[in-house]
Order: structure tokens, then C-alpha cells, then sequence
């Protein structure tokens, strides 16, 4: 694409092109541009930014940012620089470049073009006024674009990993026929326990089970709601056909449960794992019987 | 029984009523329903009963207590009501609202309600 | 505009005729009446044309509500529309005449409109509407203005006062059909099957899922219950929320005899059925945010939102 003055004067409308001093001044930066990205990285550096990165990847991105950022005050479009933010944001974020790393570069860049300006044109204060009016919205209006597309980026993956945790930390295990265990690892808060309760209740559907031993050895700590949460799915489970057997439950949580009003002699608890797999293997051989022995009373 | 399809078939099988829910109830059509089944378990001296909701899916304070309602009525006449086909998502929202089936057996489905009375009446023989 | 093509061809003084039929024809189209519309466009197209004595019939008692309507405007108000309507004057030349905005032309045009529809209802049935309140209600559904609406409580209103149901309807009938919104009259059982039918189909089309939908569909199903119980007639409004998230809020009114005790309806134990046999702790428990106003006398109003992928649902 032909983005020189042709590009300038077709797009009247545009804040950035509609100054006759740009043109000057992207002339300017083009021309002195391996010395200002060189100074521009070398400032990178020294504030111990982006640290993450090779000596060569830095040459490489700083070069590509560098003539993206001339190229949005060229042309006042930032759509390209969007692109390559949003590609260049999910190359680092892997990494664990922070956004302040990210923000913090821009700022660099947008300071280091704007003192060569300033030596380039402090002879003439009025001229050097015009330039950084000219110049200072445009690089304002790049900050906030190369910002806001690292942010968007970076929820974007924060969101697919919760999504990924989330999937791996409830799995449901159907260990042998009609006996299902739920292993909750990690910390519960609403969000996830409700996704395990649904994944829970659906399984028990799926499985046609009897039983299912919910072991909380893994979870450190759960609050009230989520205790009401746990008590809700055993009662749920019930309805459905299937007895609950809770394994693991520190005396944290025991207490927890007390104070939220739970009779815990009409849970199923059993100290440990172990314990909890032989008590369902007994209900699944005399479930029956048990149950009538508690109903007739 | 009013027309158009039937919102409740009752079904016997030996001593045994099966109830199937068709469909979604509304208070009054509950009432009947529960009228009708107690009947029925009068006249063919029932000794279990299967009711069959999986094809509610809202199970609100008053469908819940319809169904208590016909368990104790059956239990005074000497028959054991199973509730069975209750819906993981029906299963918790009722769980939500307080209510839950008291005393009442439930099983994941008719076949799993139909081996607990067997197993019931076993255990009975015994 | 249809009229402007036509103006030079009509004498000065039949003017105000034509645009009644116009006026009509307008209301015609809004309210989606088509074969009124197809017959009114007959007339309009071919002036000189004249009606058969059926329509003359059906006609004549319309175009004196019409002329009823239009002479209950404001001087000013009759002559904007007029000009607009019939000599098709565009919106932004009436604004430079007025020394205003076109914007704010057009927005002048719209509440004319929407009361011209007003007036022309009540011209048609010979009624003054019973109390003051009737008026703003009736506009502000004509104008489909939803914040309007909630300001003069307009559904409250429409549960009170029987001319305004009844004129309301053709009101609500216009405009454009809304998907997010939907209203359930609550006066027997089989409302409350309508009622949570309703709100499940909604909230599914906002992608709730799963054990939210059961579980807002069982607390609609315990409001609407109480309305039955309790108060015989009522309704449900179950409306698509976008702002300050997505959710679902329901609100379900009544003109009952209120509840006394507020704060004991709302208690119960954890997982007994007690209280006061009302649903509400329970539904209070299903939803997000849960809110009761009631006065002794005056009825009851349940709000209750539940939001899509809430944080705090357990």
C-alpha cells in the first residue's frame, strides 16, 4: 500500500493529517530512525523492561514498533498498530511481560522522539510548539491504543486459563461401576463450585451412580458459602438417588460447617480416601438393608 | 379425566403403581393427579408406588409438597412411595428453595426405583 | 409525504381533510391494522375515488375521533404535524422556522404522535379518562418509552385502572414487537406454568443455562404462586437486563392485600418449608437480589434479578 502523501491528502478528515507539520516531522523521524530506536532501546534497558526478551528479539520488536509508531502519524490510522500490539501481546504474555512493561516502553519511545524533536527544533519556539501539538496527540492516541490492545489481550488469555484450570480441577471419576469420586483440589470459590456441583449432579446421571465419595483433602479452606454450597450439592445428590460420602474434611472446615447450622451427624463423613472408597463399597453391596434400617426407626 | 393427551398415566404392575408425569403441572392439574393415585392405591391395595418426575423440570414448593403429601397418604395405607427421575438441575434448585423429599425414597430412574422395592420387599420377606 | 404530490391538484380549504385521512393513515400503519391499512391506502393514493358506503359507514365514526384528536392538541403541536405529515415539511426546515434543533423537532413529533393515539382512543370510546393519572400512563406506553413508563409506574397503573388495560392494549400492540420483555397476566394456575415458561424461554435466548434456568424458572414459579394465593390477579414481567451485566430481572405485582409482616415472610430455617407459606425466602435464595415492597391494602411487588455468570451465586 502507497501510505505517503497520497495517504496524507485523501484523508482530509483526519486529525493527525490534517496538520501540515506532520509530514515534516515523520520525515524527520524516518530519517534518524537507527539512532532513535537504538537510543530508544538502550533507555528500554536501563529502566530493565521487557527483560524477558533476547538481545535480538528486542532489536526486532523495537524496530517493528518503532516503524509502526512513525507510520500511525503518518497516516492517523492505528488499525495496523492494533494488529501488531494484539500479535505482539500474545507472543510476550507467555512470557510474563507485565502491562506495566508494556506501557512502559511506549512512554519510553513516545519521549525519546519527543526530545529528538525538541533538539531538532529549540531554535525555534514557535515552530517547536506547533511540532508538539501536532505530535502530542497522535502519540497519546498510540500509548493508549498499544495499552488497551495488551489489556484486551491479556484477559483474553487469563480467561481461556481459568477456563483450562477450572476443567482440570473438577474432574469427575467414575472409579468402577456406580461409584463416582470427586477429588476437589485447590481453593473453592462460588464460581467453581457451582460449575462442580453441575458437573457433579450431571454425572451421577450419566454414571447411573449409587455413590459418590467427595474427598476435600485438597481444598485448604472453605468459606460459608461455599459450605452451603457443599451441603446443597449433598442434598442434591440425594434427591437423585446417589449417597454422598465426604472424605478428608479438615476440622477447619468440620467447624465451618457447624457454625453455618449443618447436622453433621446426618452427613456421611469419613476421616480419609481410604476409608471413604470401603464405606461405599459396603453401601453399594447392602444399601438396602441400611437404608431400611434407618427408615423403620 | 379432561381431554387432549393425558398429562398423568398411572400404570399397575402387580402390587405396584407406576406414575408417570408427562408433562409440566399446574397446581390444580397436581391436585388431581394426587386425588387420582390415592385412589387408585385405595382400590387395587397397592404395596408400592413409583412416581416418576423426569419430565418436570420445575419442581417449585408446592409440586414438592404434593409429592410428600401423597407419600405420607400411601404410607398410612401401607405403601412405600419412590420418587424417582428427578433432573440434576431440578435436583439443586429444589435443594436452593429448602424443600426436599423428607423421609420419601428417591432413585435416579423407574428402573432403579423398581429394584429398591424388590430389593424392599426382600429384605421384608427375610 | 404520500399528500405533497398531490397538493397543487387540492383546493386550499380541503387541506385539513386529506390530512385527516393521512393522520389516519398513519395511525393505520403503526398499528399494523393491514386491512385498514390497504383500504386507507386506496384512499389516499386515489382522492377523487369515491367510497363505497361501507367504508363511508365504518369511516365516519373514525374520522370524528381523528378530528376529536387532532383538535385536542395544542395549536403549535397540530401545526407541526401537519406540516410534517401532510405537506412534508422535513424535520430539519420546521427546526430552522422554530429556531431549533432537528433533533429536537423530531423528538417534538414523536410525543404529538403518541398522544395524538391517546386522543384519538379516548374520542373513539366517548370517555374521559377516571383519574389524573390515566393521561401520563396512557402516553408514555404510546411513546414506548420504557424510563417514562417506570416514572408513573404505568404497569401498576394498568393493574388499577380498567379503562387503562383496556386502551393500553391497542398501545402496546404498536411499535416495534420487543424480544427482551415479556409479560405474563398472573390470574389462575395455569398462569404460573405460563409465567416460568416465559422466563426460562428468555433467559435461554440470554444464554443462561443449565441449573440457572431451573432455578429462575422455580422462583417465578413461587412469585407467581403467591400472586394466585394471595391476591387473585396480578402480573410477571420478566425483562432482559444488559446494563449493569446481563441477567434476568423479574417483577411480579399485585394488587392484593399486602403482607403484613415483611421481615417474618422472609425468614425460614435452612432446608424446612416453614415460614409463612409465601416461597418467597426460597425464592429469595434462587435469585441474585431479591426485593419486596409491600403495603397493606395496595398490593405487593416482587423484584428479583438474577445475573448471567454470576460471581456470588452459591
Amino acid at each position: 500500500m502507497n501510505t505517503d502523501e497520497t495517504a496524507m491528502d485523501t484523508e482530509p478528515g483526519s486529525s493527525l493529517s490534517g496538520n501540515h507539520l506532520l509530514p515534516q516531522l515523520v520525515a524527520h523521524l524516518r530519517e534518524h530512525r537507527a539512532k532513535l530506536r537504538d537510543e530508544w532501546a538502550s533507555r528500554i534497558r536501563d529502566a530493565h523492561l521487557l527483560e524477558a526478551m533476547t538481545p535480538q528479539e528486542m532489536v526486532a520488536e523495537t524496530t517493528s514498533v518503532y516503524d509502526n509508531y512513525v507510520e500511525v502519524l503518518e497516516t492517523g490510522s492505528v488499525e495496523a498498530l492494533q494488529h501488531y500490539a494484539r500479535d505482539l501481546s500474545e507472543r510476550i504474555i507467555p512470557r510474563g511481560v507485565e502491562t506495566h512493561e508494556v506501557v512502559g516502553i511506549v512512554l519510553l519511545l513516545r519521549d525519546v522522539l519527543a526530545r529528538s524533536l525538541f533538539e531538532k527544533y529549540q531554535r525555534d519556539f514557535g515552530l517547536l510548539n506547533q511540532i508538539l501539538d501536532a505530535y502530542e496527540p497522535a502519540a497519546n492516541r498510540i500509548a493508549n491504543t498499544v495499552a488497551v490492545s495488551f489489556v484486551d489481550e491479556r484477559e483474553r488469555v487469563i480467561r481461556q486459563q481459568q477456563d483450562a484450570i477450572r476443567e482440570l480441577s473438577t474432574p469427575v471419576l467414575p472409579v468402577r461401576e456406580r461409584l463416582l469420586i470427586l477429588p476437589i483440589i485447590g481453593v473453592l470459590d462460588s464460581e467453581r463450585a457451582k460449575q462442580l456441583t453441575e458437573q457433579l449432579l450431571s454425572g451421577i446421571r450419566t454414571h447411573r451412580a449409587k455413590v459418590v465419595v467427595i474427598d476435600i483433602t485438597g481444598a485448604p479452606d472453605v468459606d460459608e458459602t461455599v459450605a452451603n454450597h457443599l451441603v446443597q450439592t449433598v442434598d442434591a445428590s440425594r434427591l437423585m438417588g446417589a449417597s454422598v460420602i465426604i472424605t478428608g474434611l479438615s476440622p477447619t472446615i468440620a467447624q465451618t460447617l457447624v457454625t453455618i447450622g449443618v447436622d453433621l451427624s446426618k452427613m456421611n463423613t469419613i476421616g480419609d480416601l481410604q476409608g471413604g472408597l470401603e464405606e461405599a463399597e459396603r453401601l453399594l453391596g447392602y444399601s438396602v438393608t441400611r437404608k431400611e434400617v434407618s427408615e423403620g426407626s | 379425566m379432561n381431554s387432549g393427551p393425558a398429562l398423568v398415566s398411572i400404570l399397575r404392575q402387580g402390587d405396584t403403581l407406576v406414575a408417570s408425569v408427562h408433562t409440566a403441572l399446574d397446581d390444580s392439574e397436581m391436585i388431581r393427579f394426587q386425588n387420582d393415585l390415592v385412589r387408585q392405591i385405595g382400590e387395587v391395595r397397592a404395596r408400592g408406588i413409583i412416581i416418576d418426575v423426569a419430565a418436570l423440570d420445575v419442581i417449585d414448593s408446592f409440586g414438592s409438597r404434593t409429592l410428600r403429601s401423597i407419600a405420607d397418604i400411601a404410607r398410612l395405607r401401607g405403601a412405600t412411595t419412590v420418587i424417582v427421575g428427578i433432573q440434576p438441575e431440578v435436583a439443586f434448585a429444589m435443594v436452593r428453595l429448602g424443600m426436599d423429599m423428607g423421609q420419601v425414597p428417591t432413585a435416579l430412574d423407574l428402573e432403579e426405583g423398581l429394584a429398591y422395592l424388590a430389593r424392599l420387599r426382600a429384605v421384608g420377606a427375610s | 409525504m404520500r399528500v405533497l404530490a398531490a397538493e397543487d391538484r387540492i383546493e386550499p380549504g380541503m387541506i385539513e381533510p386529506y390530512a385527516i385521512a393521512t393522520v389516519r393513515n398513519v395511525m393505520a400503519t403503526m398499528w399494523r391494522r393491514d386491512d385498514r391499512e390497504v383500504r386507507n391506502r386506496h384512499r389516499v393514493f386515489d382522492p377523487t375515488q369515491p367510497d363505497d358506503v361501507e367504508n363511508v359507514l365504518v369511516a365516519s365514526e373514525e374520522q370524528l375521533a381523528i378530528n376529536e384528536a387532532l383538535r385536542r392538541l395544542t395549536d403549535r403541536e397540530r401545526q407541526v404535524l401537519l406540516a410534517h405529515e401532510v405537506s412534508g415539511a422535513a424535520t430539519q426546515m420546521l427546526a430552522d422556522e422554530a429556531g431549533s434543533t432537528a433533533g429536537a423537532v423530531a423528538a417534538q413529533l414523536k410525543r404529538t404522535r403518541a398522544r395524538l393515539r391517546v386522543e384519538y382512543l379516548l374520542a373513539l370510546d366517548h370517555i374521559e379518562p377516571p383519574t389524573d393519572r390515566c393521561r401520563p400512563v396512557l402516553l408514555a406506553l404510546s411513546s414506548a418509552d420504557r424510563r417514562r413508563q417506570r416514572e408513573v409506574d404505568a404497569a401498576r397503573h394498568l393493574l388499577e385502572c380498567d379503562v387503562c388495560a383496556r386502551l393500553s392494549e391497542p398501545l402496546l400492540d404498536r411499535g416495534p414487537v420487543r424480544d427482551d420483555v415479556l409479560h405474563v397476566t398472573i390470574g389462575a394456575d395455569p398462569d404460573i406454568v405460563s409465567a416460568r415458561r416465559a422466563a426460562r424461554d428468555l433467559a435461554a435466548q440470554a444464554g443462561f443455562t443449565g441449573t440457572d434456568l431451573t432455578m429462575l424458572a422455580t422462583a417465578v414459579s413461587e412469585v407467581a404462586r403467591n400472586i394466585v394465593r394471595f391476591a387473585d390477579n396480578g402480573d410477571v414481567t420478566i425483562e432482559l437486563l444488559e446494563r449493569p451485566r446481563r441477567g434476568i430481572r423479574v417483577v411480579a405485582r399485585d394488587m392484593g392485600p399486602g403482607i403484613a409482616d415483611v421481615e417474618a415472610a422472609l425468614q425460614d430455617g435452612y432446608s424446612t418449608y416453614s415460614g409463612l407459606g409465601l416461597g418467597l425466602p426460597g425464592a429469595r435464595r434462587l435469585m441474585d437480589e431479591f426485593n419486596l415492597v409491600s403495603e397493606a391494602g395496595h398490593g405487593t411487588t416482587v423484584s428479583m434479578t438474577k445475573w448471567f455468570d454470576p460471581k456470588g451465586s452459591a
